[in-house]
């Protein structure tokens, strides 16, 4: 339809300048135009006071524009209007044909799989066309691009996609080629992320048009997917964590689906968590959270699964894997408290039962003594709250509960700074009569460092005024952004979580912590007697470390008000004091970009080192061991990030599939003796798992390859519509050219405007009357 | 027979006025032949942390040493020596140690689920205590759920067997230890390394620092499966009077030195374990 009126294929505009060939000045054109305008108005004009009177009007005026209009075009067609464009040379160019032959092209669908209903493409007359004007060349396309002799050697078994990486490979292989055009067909999953920008910058810079050809359904009929399952890497032996799961279906919208994460680390897979869900919208993202124990120490492999349902198209895209490095270590938190309370009494209570959390803690008991509790030796903490960062810094959290700011030097103050900025330790601050703003840390040094804005005047604790009635009591309520919360989950059932939640048994004091900073979390509120919501529980990432307020020194009620055996106060203590830790890095913390490699084994390792204060260490020796399936093993010594003191990176690749452990160590030579001492070490786990890519979206990824197509200048096409292809592809400035100028005067559009212009003048005076 | 009647008439009268005027709160009889006595006056209510709470309990006319004191009765089972020694202890308290306890005294039944509001009890008497199946189960959830029991004032075999009758309904598995001087509950506010038998009032007539068959002082103590003191027993011993006689130049001060010593470790024990 598009050439039928403009006479060239649409490329040709796309890719083509205009021009006027008339010898004359453009300037005269317009000037005519303009003459033409003005004179028709002038007759007009003149003429009005004998029209008929329904004339002596607007209607004057749109007479005017239409044969103005007439007169213009047929003026610049006298000016010879065309259009140039770079066109290729028959028979000097190369059409390069590429066509995916990954896993996801063999889906089958209407009884042919995609990569047969390319080939039946191709074969049937597309091929041919483009061999009449041009050569040829086959290419197969996966992670790379390889040349064929004929489709007869596509095998849809490629276990990913990479087109980004294929194209970018032919581009640099072919550089001495002249290649007039892409021609890619594919169904646009790849596996890679996307088309990286340096690629379409390759294939721009060489004018090379890709013209993309889609196959596949653009929407499945019956199926769900899980798009992505976020679990914490690294946690605590015991530790409650959470799995973020997100999915979409197509076909099953109100149905109920289950929800399952498995430990399939041993041979005999283990149920963690299940949940039946029932399925939204097709096509939209649902986000649902499943909470489970991790269990004991070590590197877990988790299977996170849905489903399957019956009638689904592709079951093998309902499950994911991740891996978590499960640390067996105990964290030692350090509490410091002003007074004796209950409060002080149940969070070490609640703390009995978790053995990889370890509070040690000062309590002022009278005006001039303290009780310590939990010390790893006689001489801890023997002086009192620490001065050194070596002391502070051997603890993963602090608590500070009803003290006041004052009691801390400056000096200990800017430690407590140091200790979660630069350590990247957690800080809790609890309520009490001596704490927050009553506590003068309004007016302290380390205001920054809290998530709230503190109140600036005192008297922001309150006591419960009549605990033998309950009268003036204070109640706790999950807020919005406890819902998903690790700390704040104390039933599985998001719903009946938040049930318990206000069931929770009245707070015995509360205080006013101000208002949350942006960016601060606010995952508990309490309503107090007066009715004000106040936040409760607030948390924020500070520095390297994090921070958080429990503006209460009263939930020790939850414990002794609620039934024997309810588990909320111990769980929630927990489940804050683990959030508090776990985190902490040690010496060394390790990292790596992703924990799952799929279909490829590159990896880089980086290594931040500090010493003893936890400054950067820039002189540790930090090497990589790694060990991995099927016997591989690794030593990899890191190198110094330059500009990132402290940081060490180095690359590796993980020849086969399967799990690797990798414990990363730093050295350094003592300066007196010259021997090498431990400054610390940390294991980290990642897995390589090939094939399982393409498994997902497997539906036509249809923006891709229109993206593709329109940055590079080409065209997307339907399989339906190829028979056009051959007539297209010549308008391109890449490979050998040659300029073509082509009339644009006869379009047939030209004349159909024409005949319309006087169609409806004729129209229009008719349906005034005055013809 | 007329005349009997009326005397017995008379006798009852006036020993009911006796036993009003001994009832009205805030009064109470302080030491035979000293002619002293003392009122205690309550005051408001101020919201604390800490609230000295002394555990009201049914008494067992059976047990023989209470003398038939029921629930409200004064001068003995559960209100023995209250308020004054409880009050000089809560003094003591406020004086000696940084717990924030402004509140006046502060009695507990167990038939009210109030008791959880307040981890700390102190029960005397126990000889004579008697539970319910509901009041049992109350007291065995807030000892498990992290209350504090102090018990104190009872002696000798017979004492002992009634206090653990009742101690038996509410932790039937429990076992009884006797605590060592090493324990943390005597250095957790002072070190308390020397330990005697602390007497009653009846030591200033007597000398004698036993009553009944209670000649050895028992620092006992039942613990949860944590290792936890959840119910300090001073058995043979009545540190109430103690603290209750501290003033008196009569009482020797070493045992009511020790007995606060006791009391103001034990609630130190209690709020940090």
């Amino acid at each position: 339809m598009f050439e039928f009126f403009f006479k060239y294929p649409r490329s040709v505009y796309t890719r083509g300048h205009l021009a006027l060939l008339g010898a004359w000045p453009t300037w005269m054109l317009v000037a005519l135009i303009v003459a033409a305008a003005a004179g028709l108005a002038w007759l007009i004009r003149a003429r009005l006071a004998q029209a008929a009177p329904v004339m002596q009007s607007w209607r004057a005026w749109v007479v005017w524009g239409l044969e103005t209009l007439l007169a213009a075009i047929l003026l610049v067609l006298l000016w010879q209007p065309a259009i140039t464009v770079a066109e290729l040379k028959p028979q000097q160019n190369i059409i390069a044909v590429l066509v995916d032959d990954s896993r996801s092209m063999g889906i089958s669908e209407g009884g042919i799989t995609r990569e047969a209903q390319a080939v039946k493409t191709l074969e049937g007359g597309v091929l041919d066309g483009l061999n009449r004007s041009f050569q040829t060349r086959l290419y197969r396309v996966d992670d790379v691009p390889a040349r064929i002799d004929n489709l007869a050697a596509l095998r849809p078994a490629a276990p990913s996609t990479r087109l980004g990486d294929s194209l970018k490979q032919l581009s640099e292989e072919t550089s001495d080629l002249p290649i007039g055009a892409v021609v890619l067909l594919s169904d646009g999953d790849d596996n890679s992320g996307g088309i990286a920008e340096d690629t379409l910058n390759a294939l721009r810079a060489r004018h090379i048009p890709v013209h993309t050809v889609g196959f596949g359904r653009e929407r499945s009929e019956h199926d769900v997917e899980l798009d992505d399952a976020v679990v914490a890497p690294r946690a605590l032996a015991d530790s409650r964590l959470a799995a973020r799961i997100t999915l979409h279906q197509r076909g099953y919208a109100g149905q109920k689906i289950e929800l399952t994460v498995r430990d399939v680390s041993a041979g005999q897979p283990k149920i963690l968590a299940s949940r039946t869900v029932t399925l939204g919208a097709g096509g939209n993202l649902q986000v649902e959270t499943l909470m489970f124990n991790i269990g004991g120490a070590g590197a877990k492999t988790l299977e996170i699964a849905a489903g399957p349902l019956a009638g689904e198209e592709n079951t093998a895209n309902n499950r994911l894997t991740r891996v978590v490095n499960v640390g067996s270590e105990p964290r030692r938190i350090l509490y410091v408290e002003g007074e004796p309370r209950w409060e002080y009494k149940f969070i070490r209570q609640a703390e009995e039962d978790d053995r990889m959390v370890q509070i040690a803690s000062i309590v002022r008991t009278t005006e001039n003594k303290f009780y310590r509790q939990g010390l790893a030796d006689l001489k801890e903490l023997a002086d009192g709250f620490p001065t050194r960062p070596e002391d502070l810094f051997v603890y993963q959290g602090l608590i500070i509960g009803s003290v006041n700011a004052g009691y801390f030097t400056p000096g200990q103050q800017e430690l407590i700074r140091q200790f979660v900025d630069r350590r990247g330790g957690g800080l809790l601050m609890l309520g009490g009569q001596f704490a927050l703003g009553d506590g003068d840390w309004n007016a302290s040094p380390l205001t920054d460092l809290l998530p709230t804005v503190l109140p600036t005047q005192a008297g922001t604790f309150h006591r419960e005024a009549d605990p033998a009635h309950g009268t003036t009591h204070a109640t706790a309520e999950l807020a919005p952004a406890g819902v998903d919360s690790i700390i704040t989950r104390l039933v599985d059932d998001p719903a009946a979580n938040a049930a318990k939640w206000k069931k929770l048994p009245y707070l015995m004091d509360y205080e006013d912590p101000g208002i949350a900073k942006p960016g601060a979390a606010v995952l508990a509120n309490m309503i107090t007697p007066e009715g004000r919501t106040l936040p409760l529980l607030i948390t924020e990432n500070f520095g390297h470390g994090r921070t958080a307020i429990m503006a209460t020194g009263g939930s020790w009620r939850w414990q002794m008000s609620s039934p024997l055996g309810d588990t909320a106060h111990d769980l929630f203590w927990q489940q804050l004091l683990r959030w508090l830790v776990s985190d902490t890095p040690g010496h060394v913390a390790a990292s790596v970009p992703a924990q799952m490699l799929l279909d490829s084994g590159a990896i880089t390792f980086t290594a931040t080192v500090g010493d003893q204060q936890y400054n950067p260490a820039r002189d540790a020796k930090v090497e990589a061991h790694i060990l991995g399936p099927s016997g591989v093993s690794a030593l990899v010594e890191m190198t110094p990030v330059p500009d990132s003191p402290g940081q060490f990176q180095a690359a590796w690749n993980a020849p086969k599939e399967g799990a690797y452990l990798t414990e990363i160590t730093a050295q350094r030579a003592d300066p007196a003796t010259g021997v090498f001492k431990e400054l610390g070490r940390d294991v980290l786990t990642f897995q390589r798992m090939d094939g399982v890519a393409e498994n997902f979206h497997v539906e036509q990824n249809r923006a891709l390859l229109e993206h593709l197509s329109a940055a590079t200048g080409g065209q997307y096409w339907k399989p339906a519509e190829l028979g056009k292809l051959a007539g297209a592809i010549p308008f391109s400035e890449a490979g050998v050219t040659v300029r073509e100028t082509k009339d644009l005067w006869d379009l047939p559009l030209v004349f159909l405007v024409l005949v319309l212009l006087r169609f409806a003048e004729w129209w229009l005076r008719r349906k005034w009357g005055i013809v | 027979m007329k005349v009997a009647r009326l005397v017995f008439a008379v006798f009852l009268m006036f020993s009911l006025s006796l036993g009003l005027a001994l009832q009205r709160e805030g009064y109470q009889d302080y030491g035979q032949g000293y002619g002293r006595r003392y009122y205690y006056e309550p005051g408001p209510n101020v919201p604390s942390e800490f609230y000295w709470s002394r555990l009201r309990y049914t008494s067992d006319y059976a047990s023989g040493s209470s003398y038939g004191f029921h629930r409200y009765g004064g001068g003995g089972g559960w209100s023995r020596d209250y308020p004054k020694a409880d009050n000089d202890c809560l003094i003591a308290l406020r004086r000696l140690t940084h717990i924030n306890s402004p509140s006046p005294l502060n009695v507990v039944d167990l038939d009210s689920d109030h008791i959880f509001d307040y981890p700390w009890i102190y029960a005397v008497q126990v000889n004579t205590w008697t539970f319910t199946e509901e009041e049992a189960k109350r007291l065995h959830d807030y000892l498990l759920k992290g209350g504090f029991l102090m018990v104190d004032d009872f002696h000798g075999t017979d004492d002992w067997e009634h206090f653990m009758a009742g101690m038996r309904m509410v932790l039937p598995d429990a076992t009884v230890e006797d605590l060592k001087d090493a324990d943390e509950i005597y250095h957790v506010l002072y070190d308390i390394n020397e330990k005697f038998q602390i007497p009653s009032e009846v030591y200033v007539n007597t000398g004698r620092t036993y009553e009944k068959d209670g000649y050895v002082p028992k620092w006992r103590a039942i613990r949860n499966d944590h290792g936890r003191i959840m119910v300090a027993i001073c058995a043979n011993m009545h540190l109430g009077d103690a603290w209750e006689w501290a003033d008196s130049p009569q009482y020797p001060e070493k045992f009511s030195g020790l007995a606060f010593r006791i009391v103001l470790n034990y609630i130190m024990y209690a709020m940090t374990h």
